[in-house]
């Protein structure tokens, strides 16, 4: 066979869809298998989306869209970044792509060569860092400890800025923590960033909506409105209107960054499909109501979990926000399981917890901390129950 | 300091802006303009894939899929590649992404680094040389005219052929030509690609169902099943079913390859609109009469503009064996200067001039690579495609 790209051996199938995939494995050889690993909301899309999707099927606008988005949609963006973030973009500043993360990739693909550095503070979703690693570009990973709330120290991220930092990720409500950075240091980053003018700043809100903490969450736009010119916000429908298979993200920024990621789409996939586009513009300007509802069953389940987990002796931090809990699994290491597993590392208790009691949930060391377990909560809640009961009998029978 | 990244000055800007944005204006001014600049179908998609679409939306599998596409899409491919083309490919060896570009970007990705060549036979979609350099790679043009019916010779390839070569890309019927290989054609060049093990094949079938004058097309695995290791067989739903807007391609491939490109692509995108490829399982499964229509519509289309571009003076058409475009040569009219007293000194002057005066919007052969020509794309109704063929007669008799 011919000989396959660096950056091809290098990569690896994310550590949760890895898990995915071992849950439905499982599940196929009739295993009962409960997964807490993929951040797939368990509730319905809108209803208005799903008649704007049927509507636009059966209309028959079925031809190429517009690479950065079929105009109806780049205005709901626009109102949407405008109703929820109070941030004024012209068309030129927003694109629509094949999911949040397609939009990562795209700025990646505009602004990365080979050797430019990211900082990303950890715990993150694992995708940041594999992005950057594709493209020949090297993660600078900033640790955000428990003890600090999982929120990172504005002096530690400026020590991880170097020349050939591109980009600062920020990712609040937190995938895997739940963590919201409070408005005020969002502001401290802002005003540290005002010394280093060659990085540009992301901010993935992906999770904006599905925050707990005490006046919702306030993007970047309102409390570092002067890096308007080097701040890309990323956001999508997916987890906000449980839209994850449809594969609509969109971002807002500076138009000469929007223009080189809409090139770099040009070349990977051109514009998103027509139907996922109409359901998306009818999700952001129908009414809303649910994405509050939907905030508040996350809440609740929140509040299950945490309180169970900490009953079953893993010590669980209280997220602030998204559909996660990050439970630390430091008591269990160094024991074993029933079947004679040695718990070593936070891999080893998810594996082990799968295999033994059948749950799924992703190792920490995918998200650069550990020794953490990360439990999605975007499952109906009597799984949610039943999950928690094998967790706590599985740390009961450690030995 | 640039805040953007040097891949973004390797990507050739496009060549057809010019044209696409005079377009949009003359018509918000009001001025009637016929596109045949569109690379897509005019017809809609059928209505038992519409259907389809609609009944998995209300059966709600709008939540992820497996990156590489549901188990059911797969096996809905692997049944079409054996149906149309005896091909063996096994669902895990399959591939789906959002378009048949997707598919481009994840393989050169995967195999193409700094300095690796890659052999595109022009005239060609630009797309091709566009992402063989943002994956670092070199484009290798090889040129094929008219005089040898738009297809390479196994000589000509022999020739391009490097230690660096990384892949042959050929599109079977191309874009911008509609010309096919025949059966033998690809026979011989396998011939050469056997004695190259080093190279992977990219074959981009995507117009291969639309095929004229009870032809067949095949593809390369089909004659030389020695190739299926490194061949990457591509196909979509785009231009077969007139799905463009749904975004789905796919390709079936060696193990290796589509597990390294399914990596890839879990960076970039993930899965493919779910609803989509719901709506893929229809069309390629579901009955397949609307695509034999469309494509005698498009037969029947391609002689009337053959004929009619023809008997305007200075242009020479070549009858295509598929796809939905003819590639006329213009030599005949440069030098010329139009009724509306344009020079015409290269492709581009010829196609601006035809947009400003006669109201026929075309795109030059230089944005496929290959002066001297221009592309109409027929894929739109019979009487609008008798009034630009008459226009540009027209023109083509105003020139002096």
């Amino acid at each position: 066979m011919p000989a396959l790209a660096e950056r091809a051996r290098g990569t690896n199938f994310s550590a949760s869809m890895s898990v995915a995939m071992r849950a439905r494995q499982l599940r196929a050889e009739g295993r009962d298998i409960i997964s807490l690993a993929i951040g797939d909301p368990d509730l319905p899309a809108p209803r208005h989306a799903i008649e704007a999707a049927k509507a636009a099927a059966d209309k028959g606008r079925t031809s190429y869209p517009p690479l950065d988005g079929l105009p109806e949609l780049k205005q709901a963006v626009r109102r949407k970044f405008k109703r929820d973030q109070g941030v004024d973009y012209a068309a030129g500043e927003v694109m629509v792509a094949n999911g949040g993360k397609q939009v990562i990739m795209n700025a990646f693909l505009a602004t990365l060569d080979p050797g430019d550095e990211v900082v990303i503070p950890v715990p993150a979703w694992v995708a940041y860092a594999d992005m950057a690693r594709v493209l020949g570009a090297v993660p600078r990973l900033v640790p955000c400890p428990e003890n600090n709330g999982f929120l990172p120290r504005v002096e530690e991220l400026e020590a991880a800025i170097g020349p050939r930092t591109r980009w600062l990720i920020l990712n609040f409500p937190n995938n895997p923590t739940g963590a919201v950075a409070p408005p005020g240091l969002l502001a401290d980053i802002g005003r540290m960033l005002e010394r280093h003018p060659h990085v540009w700043l992301m901010t993935d809100d992906m999770y904006e909506h599905l925050c707990f903490a005490e006046g919702g969450y306030r993007g970047i736009a309102a409390c570092a409105p002067q890096l308007r010119d080097r701040t890309l916000v990323v956001s999508g429908i997916s987890k906000t209107y449980a839209m994850t298979g449809w594969r609509v993200g969109f971002a807002g920024g500076p138009a000469e960054l929007i223009r080189a990621m809409c090139v770099m789409q040009g070349h990977q996939t051109a514009g998103v499909n027509v139907i996922a586009q109409a359901a998306a513009a009818a999700a952001l300007d129908g009414p809303q109501d649910i994405v509050a509802e939907r905030a508040a069953i996350y809440r609740e389940r929140r509040d299950i979990v945490v309180a169970a987990l900490n009953a079953a002796g893993l010590r669980c931090h209280t997220p602030q926000g998204a559909f996660y809990a990050y439970p630390s699994v430091a008591a269990m290491l160094g024991r074993s399981t029933p079947q004679g597993r040695m718990i070593g590392t936070d891999a080893d208790f998810a594996l082990a917890l799968l295999e033994e009691a059948g749950v799924a949930t992703v190792s920490g060391g995918a998200f650069g901390m550990s020794p953490y377990i990360r439990i999605s909560t975007a499952t109906d809640t009597e799984s949610l129950r039943e999950a928690c009961a094998r967790i706590a009998a599985f740390c009961a029978s450690l030995g | 300091m640039s805040l953007t990244a040097e891949r973004l000055d390797r990507i050739s800007p496009s060549q057809t802006i010019a044209i696409t944005s005079k377009a949009r204006a003359l018509k918000a001014a009001g001025r009637d303009v016929i596109g045949l600049a569109a690379g897509e179908p005019d017809f809609d998609t059928p209505q038992n894939v519409k259907d389809a679409a609609i009944a998995a939306i209300l059966r709600g599998e709008t939540k992820y899929t497996d990156v590489s596409g549901t188990p059911a899409l797969r096996r809905a491919i692997a049944a079409r590649f054996a149906a149309d083309h005896g091909l063996d490919y096994r669902p895990e060896e399959i591939i789906v992404a959002t378009g048949g570009k997707q598919i481009i970007f994840n393989a050169m990705l995967a195999t193409v680094g700094p300095g690796d060549e890659v052999i595109i036979p022009a005239p060609a979609w630009v797309s091709y040389p566009d992402i063989v350099q943002l994956a670092e790679g070199t484009p290798v043009i090889v040129p094929a005219g008219q005089n040898q019916g738009f297809r390479i010779t196994p000589q000509q390839l022999e020739a391009a052929i490097t230690p660096k070569t990384k892949w042959l890309i050929l599109n079977n019927p191309s874009n911008p030509t509609g010309a096919a290989y025949s059966p033998e054609e690809l026979k011989a060049l396998a011939e050469v690609l056997l004695r190259h093990p080093q190279v992977w094949v990219l074959m981009d079938d995507i117009y291969a169902k639309l095929a004229f004058d009870g032809r067949k097309i095949a593809t390369l695995v089909e004659v030389e099943p020695l190739l299926r290791d490194r061949t990457l067989t591509m196909n979509g739903c785009s231009k077969a079913y007139a799905m463009t807007g749904w975004r789905i391609g796919y390709a079936g491939g060696p193990l290796p390859l589509i597990k390294a490109m399914d990596k890839l692509q879990s960076q970039s995108t993930s899965n493919t609109c779910s609803i989509a490829q719901a709506a893929a399982i229809e069309a390629l499964s579901g009955p397949q009469d609307s695509v034999a229509a469309m494509a005698a519509a498009y037969q029947r289309r391609r002689d009337l503009v053959v004929r009619m571009l023809n008997e305007a003076p200075g242009l020479r058409c070549a009858t295509p064996e598929g796809a939905f475009y003819v590639f006329p040569a213009l030599h005949g009219c440069l030098g010329k200067t139009s009724a509306g007293g344009k020079r015409i000194e290269t492709d581009e002057d010829f196609v601006i001039a035809l947009l400003e005066e006669q109201g026929v919007a075309a795109v030059h052969g230089s944005a496929f690579l290959f002066p001297g020509h221009f592309r109409i794309s027929y894929a739109t109704d019979d009487a609008s495609l008798i009034e630009a063929c008459t226009r540009i007669r027209r023109f083509c008799e105003g020139l002096r």
